[in-house]
This record gives structure tokens, C-alpha cells and sequence, in this order.
């Protein structure tokens, strides 16, 4: 009920001219080569710094894929309108998790640097044993073959069904993909949840928190919000999407960053108070690492940067509706999703403060590359939203 | 303004068959000039505060007062008590401000409910509530608002307002079962 339908797209859809950004492309992709080289020479250098820099730089983009997939996945559940011009980009997003799986081989392989508890045989250490029925190596492998296998199925149904429609609008593709959201919902809270607690709990073994598994998805879903406000951005500002995704769609946007901001601050203060007040060492020891020495100061840059600093900004309504002050925001918070990841991964490994590394940078680099070059390849394959799908009018029309 | 018979004019009315139709005649209502008017709807409409030209309300502003003062309450009576009046060292806990953890909870508890009960009041007040009866319920195809009927108010207090261009846009935005509602 607005005076935008005047401007209807054309029922072709938009497409991305892979051409026009050539140059980038091989430009990503030069940089990923040379990078993912380094990354294996520093694999032989310095296997254990270079294990937990490739780790800290897996959860960044595994937690930022995980999230552009559950908000498909919830798109479809709740049957919303909004999402429908900018789901396309999420599925492309969500689809990468395919690279992301191939990441995860050089953890496998790592695995002794990474995760102390391979290293102990049985029988040494009495809280340990007590826990190898879940912590042991046949297992911890298939469970990564179930996270990343689900990750990758379901987000390429969630693709192909949706490019099918995009030809004949067939409404049967909708409830096939609200089916496979459905199943989708609880399968990906065991994956994600797990997935924390095998891939990053697991780096310090004898602690445990059953609040992590919620603060990695509350990183995750809040920050690929953030990313997906950037990639809209960017295909805005590249010439696409100008008639399709409005200022409403950027408030509803920058409304869910205030809203994962604040879920996000909510779950950590809620692991940290609970261990902080209770004060007994075997659950302390997370917090003591992080708490002490120069970690002290990424701290509490998280609590102000990650929290307070967004917080106040997004609770004004004319920066959720200003796309270019948005961006500023969502570009903050994924910098500080990046810092949340290393503070999470790092002080396992270097617990007398911080020691920022080479490899750092490099495993960064080569993973944000490569997925860069990636998703060059794929968004130019399909549309940039949605041209038959049943709501998409509801979403054009989008007020709020 | 009277009527011939000596009764109070409170305002013009017209009901609309859908909320499409009302939707649009609150643009023209809108785009005509008058101030003092309102639309009348079971359900929210979309867009309906764009097409009213209602702006920002300042309800905001308010909640997030109720909210600032809610932290501030809380900010003082603990850290009042804990570092000024009784400095006590409870649970091992030290009583300088690296304790502030501690105090989160009662901060976040007293600003949610102070923005509540700012917002509760300043919607009360905001609306001219509680009220317990208002002359446009002297209509009395009115009872319908709440069921399936869409209205369109003008006021007689409207500086714009004439009995003959307050009907005549009435009937050209569509309305039906135009009428002159008394005051009393």
C-alpha cells in the first residue's frame, strides 16, 4: 500500500555482469593464490601458531555462514515478506559453506596442535576420562562430517529449489523450501551448538559453559546481518537492486543488528556473570585468560564495541534508515565480530597476552579471498532476488 | 459551529469500504490541508502515519527518558550502598567498581521497567485516556470501527474546516454514509 509500485522490476530479474568486475575478480583471486600458498608454508613453519590462526580465521567465516543460513531458514518458518528481495544473497552466501567445509580439512589435520585432548592418552587425567565418550577422535570426525554435511545439503536445497522457482514461480517450491526449513530450524541449533563446543570449547577442554553454543550463534546470526547489509550495499552502489531494495528493507536491517547486538550482550554477560559470581576455579579459568594481562583491553573493547557503542547508535531510528550511516555500523560490527572470534580462539594458545601473528593476517586473507572470488562466481549466475517468488510484491511494497 | 437545530458540531464522518480505499482518502484528507482528523480502523494499516503526514511520534523520547532515569535509579541506590554507605566485601567480591557486574542485572531490571511505565503513562497521556465517552460514538454506525468498518473523522475544531468542503472531500475520497456527528 505505497506509491513505489510505480517502479515494478521486470519480471526477468537483475542480473550481476561478471564482467564488468573481471579485474576484481582476478585480482581476489591472485591474492587467494598467493595467500592459501603462504598459508601452507606456514602450516609447515610454525604448525601450532598457524593451527589457531587458521582457526580463529574458520570461525569468523564458518560463524558468518552459519548466520546468512539461519536467516533463510527463518525466512521461509515464519513466512516473511521482508527478506524476499535480498534472500537470494543470503542463499549465495549460505552456499559457500561448501569452501567452508574444504577449511575445515587443514584443522583435521592440525587436530594435534589444536585440540590438547588428542594428545592425553587415557587414564591420566581423571576429568578427561570421564568425559571420552564424547571426546574422542572417531567421533569428534563424525560429528564434523554431520555439521558440515547438514550445512552444505540444506543450503544448496535451500539455493537450487529457489533458483527453480525464479523460472516458473511455481508456488510448490515454497512449501518444499518451508519443509526443508522446518527440518532445517532444530538440526542447524545441534549443529551450530555443537559445532562451538567441539571446534572451539574443545581448543580448552577442561572448561565448559553450556551458555557457548548460544554465544557463538548470537555472533553469528547478528554479524551476517551486518554482512548482509555490505553486500546489498555494494550491489546498490555497483548499479543493482536500486528499484528493489528500499529504505524499509534497511530499517528492518538495522532494526535485527540492534536486535542481535543486544541478544548478543544478553547470552555473554550471562555466561560471564554466572562463572564470575560463582568464582570456582574450574569454570574461571575461560574468564581468568581473557580477563588478565593485555587480554584485558580486547575485553573490554569487545563489551564497549561489540555492545554499548552500537547499541546506542542503532536505537536512532534515522541511522537504521540511512543506508550509508548503516554501513558504517555493520562494518564495525563484523570488525568486532572478527575480534570476538579471536578473543574466543587466541588466549588458548597464548595465555600471558596478546601475540598477534603473521599468520593472523595470512589465514584471514586467504580465506576471505577465496570466499570473495566465490561468491564473484556464483552471484552472477542467478538472479539478485527473487523475480517469481509469491511474496515478492508484498516485499517490494514493503512499509514499516 | 451549529446545526440549524441547535446541536454542538463535533465533526464530519464518512466510512470506507476497505482499508485500501480509507488509505487513500487520508492522503487526500492529508494533501487538502486539515490538521484536526483521524482515521478509524480494527487493524493497524501499513503506511497509515505516511499517508496521515503524522511525522515521528515523540513517544520515543519519552521511553527513552523513563529509561535513562530507570538506569540512574538503579546506578544510585547500589552504588550508594555499596561503596558509600555500607562498603561490605560480600562473597569475596571487592567493593570497588570492578563489581560492577554484579549491579548489570538490577540496571538492566529498573530500565526495562521504567521505559515500560514511561511508555504505559505517555500512551495514556498522549491519547487524552482514560476517557470514558467521546462524541464520535453519537454515530452510530461508529460501533463498527472495532469489527469491519473504516472511518474517517474531520473535526469541527479544524481551522479548515466548512460543512460544505469538509463534505464535499469526503465524498470525492469515496467516503459513504457521510454525516455531521454532535457533540453531545
Amino acid at each position: 500500500m505505497s506509491e513505489r509500485l510505480s517502479n515494478a522490476p521486470t519480471p526477468e530479474g537483475e542480473y550481476f555482469e561478471s564482467g564488468r568486475f573481471a579485474g576484481l575478480s582476478v585480482l581476489l583471486g591472485v591474492i587467494a593464490f598467493v595467500a592459501l600458498a603462504l598459508c601452507g608454508a606456514g602450516a609447515v613453519i610454525d604448525p601450532r601458531q598457524f593451527g589457531y590462526s587458521w582457526m580463529f580465521a574458520f570461525a569468523f567465516f564458518f560463524t558468518l555462514c552459519a548466520g546468512c543460513f539461519f536467516w533463510t531458514i527463518v525466512h521461509y518458518a515464519v513466512d516473511a515478506e521482508w527478506t524476499v528481495v535480498v534472500r537470494r544473497q543470503l542463499e549465495n552466501m549460505g552456499v559457500l559453506m561448501g569452501i567452508i567445509a574444504l577449511f575445515f580439512i587443514p584443522i583435521f589435520f592440525l587436530r594435534h596442535h589444536l585440540f590438547d585432548w588428542m594428545n592425553i592418552p587415557a587414564g591420566t587425567e581423571e576429568n578427561l576420562d570421564s568425559k571420552r565418550a564424547y571426546l574422542n577422535l572417531g567421533f569428534w570426525v563424525v560429528r564434523a562430517v554431520f555439521f558440515l554435511g547438514f550445512f552444505i545439503i540444506a543450503a544448496q536445497l535451500l539455493k537450487r529449489f529457489s533458483v527453480r522457482q525464479d523460472k516458473d514461480g511455481n508456488p510448490k517450491f515454497t512449501i518444499w523450501l518451508r519443509r526443508v526449513s522446518f527440518i532445517s530450524l532444530p538440526l542447524f541449533a545441534l549443529c551450530i551448538t555443537f559445532a562451538a563446543y567441539d571446534w572451539f570449547l574443545g581448543l580448552q577442554y577442561r572448561w565448559f559453559s553450556t551458555m557457548f553454543g548460544v554465544y557463538i550463534f548470537a555472533g553469528a546470526a547478528g554479524s551476517s546481518m551486518a554482512l548482509l547489509v555490505l553486500v546489498i550495499t555494494a550491489l546498490r552502489k555497483a548499479g543493482y537492486l536500486t528499484n528493489v531494495v528500499t529504505v524499509e528493507h534497511y530499517h528492518i536491517m538495522g532494526k535485527w543488528m540492534l536486535a542481535f547486538c543486544i541478544f548478543w550482550a544478553y547470552i555473554g554477560f550471562g555466561q560471564y556473570m554466572l562463572i564470575w559470581y560463582a568464582n570456582m576455579p574450574e569454570e574461571t579459568r575461560y574468564f581468568l585468560v581473557r580477563n588478565t594481562e593485555s587480554w584485558w583491553y580486547l575485553s573490554m573493547l569487545l563489551v564497549f564495541g561489540r555492545f554499548l557503542g552500537p547499541f546506542v547508535i542503532l536505537l536512532l531510528q534515522s541511522i537504521k534508515k540511512h543506508p550509508h550511516q548503516l554501513c558504517y555500523v555493520a562494518a564495525w560490527t563484523l570488525f568486532m565480530q572478527l575480534l570476538d572470534m579471536y578473543l574466543v580462539v587466541l588466549p588458548a594458545l597464548h595465555g600471558t597476552g596478546i601475540h598477534l601473528s603473521l599468520w593472523d593476517f595470512v589465514a584471514l586473507i586467504a580465506m576471505g579471498a577465496t570466499l570473495a572470488f566465490a561468491f564473484l562466481r556464483i552471484v552472477g549466475k542467478t538472479s539478485l532476488f527473487p523475480v517469481r517468488d509469491p511474496r515478492l510484491i508484498e516485499s517490494l511494497k514493503l512499509v514499516n | 459551529m451549529r446545526t440549524p437545530y441547535g446541536h454542538e458540531v463535533y465533526a464530519m464522518a464518512a466510512e470506507y469500504p476497505s482499508p485500501h480505499a480509507l488509505y487513500e482518502a487520508a492522503k487526500m484528507v492529508r494533501d487538502a490541508g486539515f490538521k484536526r482528523w483521524d482515521v478509524h480502523s480494527p487493524f493497524p494499516i501499513h503506511g497509515m502515519d505516511d499517508a496521515m503526514g503524522l511525522g515521528k511520534s515523540w513517544l520515543s523520547a519519552v521511553v527513552l527518558i523513563g529509561g535513562i532515569l530507570g538506569i540512574s535509579t538503579a546506578m544510585f541506590i547500589e552504588f550508594g550502598s555499596s561503596w558509600g554507605l555500607y562498603p561490605l566485601i560480600v562473597h569475596g567480591k571487592p567493593y570497588d567498581w570492578k563489581v560492577v557486574p554484579a549491579f548489570f542485572p538490577i540496571m538492566f531490571e529498573l530500565t526495562v521497567l521504567f521505559s515500560a511505565f514511561a511508555a504505559f503513562f505517555a500512551v495514556l497521556i498522549m491519547n487524552g485516556l482514560p476517557r470514558p465517552h467521546h462524541p464520535i460514538f453519537n454515530w452510530d454506525r461508529f460501533a463498527r470501527a472495532s469489527n469491519d468498518g473504516f472511518f474517517l473523522v474531520i473535526e469541527a475544531r479544524d481551522p479548515r474546516f466548512t460543512e460544505v468542503e469538509a463534505r464535499e472531500l469526503l465524498e470525492r475520497s469515496g467516503g459513504q454514509h457521510i454525516t455531521i456527528v454532535h457533540e453531545d
